[in-house]
């Protein structure tokens, strides 16, 4: 009677976790990140072990569910640099090579330790689904699997505070298990709008071992485009939408 | 004891100094300035680039002959070239002014700081909406998905396939980009008309004159595939079609192809006994070729581009062994007519960066290796499968100070007589490339 009654007392202090809907706790994860369409600038350093960095400024539009474009506004070298995705497909726009390239998820543009899809990330929801939440405290775990083989990596870990339902840190790994990269969430900030989130997010990576990138969000504002902004004939005119 | 004493606040010193710096950097806040980010109407920039190179010549090649017969540079020459690119922009309501100049500025045994400047790009925006641009003045169209060579590019400069990622030149175009978005497999469409003027001051390279020449671009997404329709009518140059695609088989292996068809192509070569002839025909030229980047980060593209314009085997030998019979007839007479005709025939063809048939481009690309951060050694090759030579083309290139790029590249340009690269005047080259952007 003893075992039946803890197994029922089990149940019940567990059920609030099996009763979390992951997909729509993942979706809030991410509309609190970002409004689903929006504006905003990036500052990403690479960081080396002998602590010399190099800084890149961006501005970077969203709209939807899959469509997303950044401009590189320093350094000088990078300038006028802009990037595309639709989906799966990214371009690269390079001002002296003139034509937009394809490029891959798991390229860097910037080098260091995020990589395409990082800068050009979309909703986690858009590219997994939730299989698994369990309860860490504090946090919700999140065990995301990717929806294709396409997206950048195959599992993600995620831990969402249960307060704020904002992730504080990730772990990307291959569908064996390896992890790739971490990233951080940090420095929870009001950008107005109704738009509160980490204002920094970290990363480092056992595949770069002492060395770090770190973006800085600042600008982050609610604002709807044309579809038309994010192709490929589009790229060059990105600066004429700040 | 007081030695003891000293030597321990020593240790501890230097153990302070070890921690502490590492100490500042973990609690390191990083700052994000909205001033960095505040939009100016007008904008400057710069690039300014040293690149002494040197060429060890192959004396008894065709093309060393075609350059140096009246001068004797022995078996190297040495250059310090030097260039200067400016830009600016001014941007006001939905109209933006861009210019950008270029200052070529060359040392070497036979020039003694030859300077060219140019215009390379200055024209007009306007965005009627975020649909719909009309551009007028000097710019690239840089038309195909190609990397190395690109035969639909029917209005711009040829590029350097050795050296692809350069700026040209342009030219003076008044163009419209039309764009429509769409949901379902046909996600964009735009059209690009372009109108390409050839006069007296205007374009006059290009070919006839008092011409006003008609191109256009249809450009599609359709089931995640980049498409081009490309037409450039009868003109300064003859009519042409193109087509080209590029698609990502994978997230890591993309796909892209070019094909064009040349209408009544006038090709000028010379026979067996040196006799010029002309001839005309409707010519396809097509480029294929892949990009896959492997998961420690190795690019490799490869391209085949059959040059339907280009020479056959035989046409280029003739060609070789009339500028060598021609140079020997100069030794011996003073009599350079013969050169004087190869000149003229280097700038109706065969003086192309390849104006061969058939070439294989491989370009092997290793991004950081052993984790040196913005280190990229390289090697490209560009093969003439007609013939057999190649140009190989090792390169080492850093970016990890800011603004700052350094290259140092090399070329090993080999084949037997007769061949496309056998004969070029330089069989090696060593090259320092250092640029700066402000």
């Amino acid at each position: 009677m003893l075992r039946v009654i803890i197994v029922f007392l089990s149940l019940l202090v567990a059920a609030p976790v099996f009763a979390l809907d992951g997909d729509a706790l993942l979706k809030q994860v991410d509309r609190n990140l970002n409004p689903e369409s929006y504006e905003l600038y990036r500052k990403l350093i690479n960081v080396e072990p002998n602590g010399s960095k190099k800084e890149f400024t961006m501005f970077s539009v969203k709209k939807g569910a899959d469509k997303v474009a950044a401009l590189f506004l320093a350094p000088a070298s990078e300038k006028g640099r802009s990037t595309l995705r639709l989906g799966e497909n990214m371009w690269l726009y390079i001002p002296n090579v003139g034509k937009p390239i394809r490029i891959t998820s798991l390229q860097s543009v910037v080098g260091g330790v995020f990589n395409n899809s990082d800068i050009l990330s979309l909703d986690y929801a858009t590219e997994y689904n939730v299989a698994k939440i369990e309860d860490a405290g504090k946090e919700h775990l999140l065990f995301l699997k990717a929806k294709n083989n396409n997206v950048a990596y195959d599992q993600l870990k995620m831990w969402v505070d249960k307060a704020k339902t904002i992730p504080i840190k990730i772990e990307c790994l291959t569908g064996a298990n390896m992890l790739i990269k971490t990233l951080y969430f940090k420095d929870i900030k009001d950008f107005g709008g109704g738009i509160v989130r980490p204002s920094v997010t970290e990363t480092d990576s056992p595949l770069f071992k002492g060395y770090k990138s770190v973006m800085l969000y600042a600008g982050i504002k609610k604002r709807t485009f044309k579809d038309e902004v994010f192709t490929l004939t589009f790229m060059p005119n990105l600066d004429s939408l700040r | 004891m007081a030695r003891l004493k000293s030597s321990l606040l020593i240790r501890l010193s230097l153990l302070l100094l070890i921690l502490l710096p590492a100490a500042g950097r973990a609690e390191e806040s990083y700052t994000f300035d909205l001033s960095e980010i505040e939009k100016k109407p007008y904008h400057f920039g710069a690039y300014v680039e040293a690149r002494p190179i040197a060429f060890l010549l192959d004396e008894d090649a065709a093309l060393y002959k075609l350059q140096y017969y009246a001068d004797d540079p022995g078996s190297a020459v040495e250059e310090l070239n030097g260039r200067v690119q400016l830009e600016g922009s001014y941007k006001k309501g939905k109209g933006r002014l861009y210019l950008k100049t270029n200052t070529d500025l060359v040392y070497s045994t036979f020039s003694y700081g030859d300077e060219n400047t140019a215009i390379y790009e200055g024209h007009a925006t306007y965005n009627f909406s975020d649909s719909l641009k009309i551009q007028i003045g000097k710019r690239n169209l840089k038309w195909g998905k190609g990397y190395a060579w690109n035969p639909v590019n029917f209005f711009d400069r040829v590029k350097d396939p050795d050296d692809p990622d350069q700026s040209l030149e342009g030219n003076i175009i008044a163009s419209m980009d039309y764009i429509r978005s769409f949901d379902g497999p046909l996600k964009t469409v735009s059209f690009t008309p372009v109108l390409f003027p050839v006069y007296d001051h205007i374009n006059k390279e290009f070919g006839i004159k008092d011409r006003l020449n008609l191109g256009a671009k249809i450009y599609l997404l359709l089931y995640d595939t980049d498409l081009d329709l490309i037409y450039a009518a009868d003109g300064s140059r003859t009519a042409r079609v193109g087509f080209d695609f590029s698609r990502n088989i994978t997230t890591s292996f993309e796909i892209h192809g070019e094909i064009a068809q040349i209408r009544n192509h006038t090709r000028q070569t010379l026979d067996a006994a040196g006799a010029v002839r002309t001839d005309t025909s409707d010519e396809i030229s097509g480029l294929v070729g892949i990009r896959h980047l492997t998961a420690f980060d190795l690019t490799t593209i490869i391209e085949y581009y059959h040059n339907g314009t280009g020479m056959d085997v035989d046409a280029m030998e003739n060609y070789f062994g009339y500028i060598k019979r021609g140079f020997d007839v100069y030794r011996s007479t003073g009599n350079a007519a013969m050169i004087g005709t190869a000149q003229k025939l280097a700038s109706s063809g065969y003086g192309r960066s390849n104006p061969m048939e058939d070439y294989l481009y491989i370009k092997l690309s290793q991004k950081e290796p052993l984790d040196i951060l913005y280190f990229t050694p390289s090697v490209a090759a560009i093969i003439n499968t007609n013939d057999g030579s190649l140009n190989v083309t090792p390169e080492l290139l850093y970016t990890g100070i800011k603004n700052l790029e350094l290259r140092l590249r090399a070329g090993f340009i080999r084949g037997g007589n007769g061949t496309e690269f056998g004969e070029k005047a330089a069989d090696y080259r060593f090259e320092l490339r250092a640029g700066y952007y402000f």
